[in-house]
């Protein structure tokens, strides 16, 4: 249970952790570990290292809190060594080059137009009707892992975890034209993988 | 107007969804909408994925995460 209690914000629990308050950190911890744990595993793609990238995370954070000024929102702060941490990870490990989603790009005519005969199908429904939910789980994860780490990094804060794209922009240290820019050609990618995914699947 | 095409659409689709697009822009991609049941499907496509993803990776942290990572942080604040 939280012992700073909920009505405390969350810079002020910061800054009585920072003062060495372990009660303060510890209600930091119950207070983000699923955000953490969730950007983490979507980030690096599995569980294993999502706790890893947690443990760091909050690790980093317990060793920063006296040095954390406010200048941001403690969330803010939290995700960006979240999101550090998840791809130091991911460059660490042993891993093939993921494969690149492409070739799922929209594709148009020399015209500008879409192609005769490439029928969009309503994914939702053909989703649902194709995939458990833990199959339809791994497949979104690889499509995930199979972005870029810039359209990465922009897709899951602001998509996944519905971040205000000024807020992404300041987790990652960049404009939010870039944000947009990002998040708009992972979609792009997104969509085609997971159209040919259904399309495709007995 | 000027004629708008698809892939220009395609292009314009982030901000056209948030309403970020200046009015003139934005009656241009209406109007092409309005002749294109192919890029109606598209769009379609365009917001159902995030949601889909989004869904579809909701985890929630594991009991045994919670319990090791405050061994884990009890046992490094410690030194």
């Amino acid at each position: 249970m939280e012992q700073g209690g909920e009505a405390q914000g969350d810079e002020a629990l910061a800054r009585r952790a920072g003062e060495g308050d372990e009660s303060a950190f510890e209600a930091l911890v119950a207070r983000f570990q699923g955000r953490v744990y969730r950007l983490a595993r979507r980030l690096t793609g599995n569980d294993g290292d999502a706790q890893d990238v947690m443990q760091d995370t909050f690790l980093q954070m317990y060793r920063g809190l006296g040095s954390f000024r406010g200048e941001s929102k403690l969330s803010t702060w939290l995700f960006r060594i979240a999101t550090n941490a998840a791809l130091m990870h991911r460059r660490r490990r042993e891993r093939r080059p993921a494969e690149s989603l492409e070739e799922y790009a929209p594709r148009f005519d020399d015209d500008g137009r879409h192609p005769l005969g490439e029928a969009e199908l309503s994914l939702a429904a053909r989703a649902d009707e194709l995939l458990d939910r833990r199959r339809l789980a791994e497949h979104a994860l690889e499509g995930i892992d199979r972005l870029p780490d810039l359209y990465r990094t922009a897709f899951v804060l602001r998509d996944l975890e519905e971040l205000p794209t000024a807020e992404v922009a300041a987790v990652l240290g960049c404009e939010p034209a870039a944000v947009r820019q990002r998040v708009h050609r992972a979609r792009l990618l997104l969509r085609g993988y997971l159209s040919h995914l259904v399309g495709v699947e007995p | 107007m000027t004629t708008m095409t698809c892939r220009d659409g395609a292009e314009l689709l982030m901000d056209y969804l948030e309403g970020a697009l200046p009015a003139e822009v934005r009656a241009d991609v209406d109007a092409h909408l309005a002749g294109c049941p192919r890029c109606v499907e598209f769009v379609r496509a365009y917001r159902e994925a995030p949601r889909i993803l989004r869904e579809s990776t909701a985890f929630e942290i594991p009991d045994g995460l919670v319990a090791s990572l405050q061994k884990f942080l009890t046992e490094r604040r410690g030194k």
